[in-house]
């Protein structure tokens, strides 16, 4: 049996691993590195409940080997709190499904919010339908979905107060309507760029 | 764990892919894996090697030049959909993208995995059924090409050889004048995690748009889901073409193009509503690209 050695950084953490190439990432964050806040829902690709955020991008972790992440970073619903925007409790997305009712059974809310994450990060104030839209790979079978929707829109609002505060404060800067989302390379916030060839 | 055991490379250049491809038994290039790996968890795939392509850096851009467009087969559904180079000279493509599954999948699948999967029912095999073009295939022995018309053979089968590997493919762009030419592809989908019900790709140029009734110069048809390879339908270009776009000419195309599919049946759709939403998925494309042609003018 061939065996790799891969190199994964996890909410800031970074890990060493050695994997067999068929192992999943989601098998890699649940079982290696005990983070089981992701969740596997269906294995091949519909509901989303696997959704992490790799190198800036949602994706999901079920269609992607341990190996294809080598060198990656990762975030999972686990490095929310920690996260410069949750300020020492919940980040705001995770307060505004707590605030929003957000979830029912909770089984898609990690996949949720990390779906959620991906579009603040790059669009710190989507419209309703850009909300459906970067949701939409991710299924929910109690809530109907239109308070998920509102959920995102709670953090959106929040991070905006946030910033306007910070900015006040001669903190956190947010110039030109820009966006950091505090991760050291991470997504770059809205300077990233999604024109160029990609080449994960 | 779900799927069986492989080897794993990750080479670097394209002649050491297809070195690979010669020397390896029962190897299968891994791109984007939102359609391998869904096979290879069900155990319907089980290859001795994956030879991922993610670290080829040539494979993956967008090249737009006077007479053609040439996109890389690491390029991803994202980076195609967000392309206002593409936007501007081949919109169908970024709209064909964007109706892929939800972003998650957008960000990893690729279009060279698109056209390897074959999948009758996927956007860019069809988008490409109808603006034409070329694939640029690999092996050890060297370059080949092949007219996108010949590329698809049967189900899922198509004219790529076991050692090839598809660098690229290219449209040209002399049939697309943007300032008068309209393209629409449109699906029948229940969600964004199911495949399309239908899909119709629909392109059309005119002689003048400033005209009040433009006659149709060229016109293409080609639809998703609806035969065994994604289908043109050459009978219904034929009905538009020489003539300003008439209602009687739209039904027209929609019968033919009823006609024309061989689709099978699915648990929510079965054969005889699939061919009819065919024919109405074709008008709309054709009338959608045909408003785009005239506000092409415009822009
Ligand atoms: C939930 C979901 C919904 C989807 N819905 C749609 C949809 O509506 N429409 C649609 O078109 N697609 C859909 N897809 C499929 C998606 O577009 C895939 O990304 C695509 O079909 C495969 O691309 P990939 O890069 O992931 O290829 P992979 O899965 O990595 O590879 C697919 C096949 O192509 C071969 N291959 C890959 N690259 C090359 C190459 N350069 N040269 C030769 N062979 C190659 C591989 O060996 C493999 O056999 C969906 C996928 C999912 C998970
Ligand atoms: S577990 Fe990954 S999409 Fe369902
Ligand atoms: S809360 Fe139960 S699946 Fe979404």
């Amino acid at each position: 049996m061939s065996t790799k050695d891969i190199t994964l950084t996890v909410n800031g953490e970074t890990h060493s691993l050695t994997v067999e190439p068929r192992m999943l990432l989601i098998h890699a964050i649940r079982e290696e590195l005990d983070l089981t806040g992701s969740h596997i829902g269906c294995d091949t690709g519909n509901c989303g409940a696997c959704t992490v955020v790799k190198d800036g991008e949602a994706i999901k972790s079920c269609l992607t080997f341990a190996v294809q992440a080598d060198g990656s970073e990762i975030e999972t619903v686990e490095g929310m709190e920690d996260h410069p925007d949750a300020d020492g409790g919940l980040h705001p997305i995770q307060e505004g499904f707590e605030q929003e009712h957000g979830l029912q059974c909770g089984y898609c809310t990690p996949g949720m919010i990390m779906a959620g994450k991906a579009i603040l990060d790059e669009n710190p104030n989507p419209t309703e339908e850009e909300i459906r839209e970067g949701i939409s790979g991710n299924l929910c079978r109690c809530t109907g979905y239109q308070n998920i929707v509102k959920s995102i829109q709670y953090a959106s609002d929040k991070l905006d107060e946030n910033g306007e505060v910070a900015a006040a404060d001669g903190g956190r800067a947010e110039t030109d309507g820009g966006f950091t989302c505090g991760v050291e390379n991470c997504c770059g916030g809205t300077g990233f760029d999604h024109t160029g060839g990609d080449n994960e | 764990m779900k799927p069986a055991a492989f080897d794993y490379h990750r080479p670097e250049t394209v002649q050491a892919v297809v070195e690979l491809l010669e020397s390896l038994d029962d190897a299968e290039l891994l791109a984007g894996n939102q359609s391998l790996g869904i096979v290879m968890a069900n155990r319907l795939a089980t290859p001795d090697h994956l030879i991922d392509l993610s670290g080829v850096d040539s494979l993956s851009g967008i090249t737009v030049t006077d007479a053609a467009v040439e996109i890389g087969a690491m390029t991803t559904h994202r980076t195609i959909e967000r392309s206002d180079r593409l936007a501007e000279v081949l919109p169908m493509l970024p709209e064909a993208a964007e109706q892929i599954a939800g972003p998650a999948v957008r960000n990893k699948g690729t279009i060279g995995g698109s056209i390897g999967e074959a999948d009758p029912a996927g956007n860019y095999p069809t988008a490409l059924a109808a603006l034409g073009g070329t694939l640029h295939l690999r092996s050890a022995e060297g370059e080949r090409t092949v007219p996108v018309e010949d590329y698809f053979i049967a189900y899922m089968f198509t004219d790529l050889r076991e050692n090839e590997i598809i660098e690229a493919v290219s449209i040209p762009r002399e049939a697309y004048p943007v300032d008068r030419t309209g393209m629409a592809f449109v699906e029948l989908k229940r969600a964004a995690q199911t495949w399309p019900t239908v899909s119709a790709a629909g392109a059309i140029r005119v002689d003048d748009p400033g005209e009040s009734e433009p006659t149709i110069e060229t016109a293409r048809i080609a639809m998703a889901n609806a035969a065994d390879i994604p289908l043109r339908v050459p009978d219904a270009e034929a009905v538009l073409e020489g003539e300003p776009l008439s209602a009687a000419a739209l039904d027209e195309v929609a019968d033919i193009v009823t006609e024309s599919v061989t689709p099978e049946g699915e648990m929510h759709a079965d054969r005889e509503y699939k061919a009819e939403v065919a024919g109405e998925y074709a008008k709309r494309s054709i009338r959608t690209a045909h408003e785009r042609a005239i506000d092409a003018a415009d822009d």
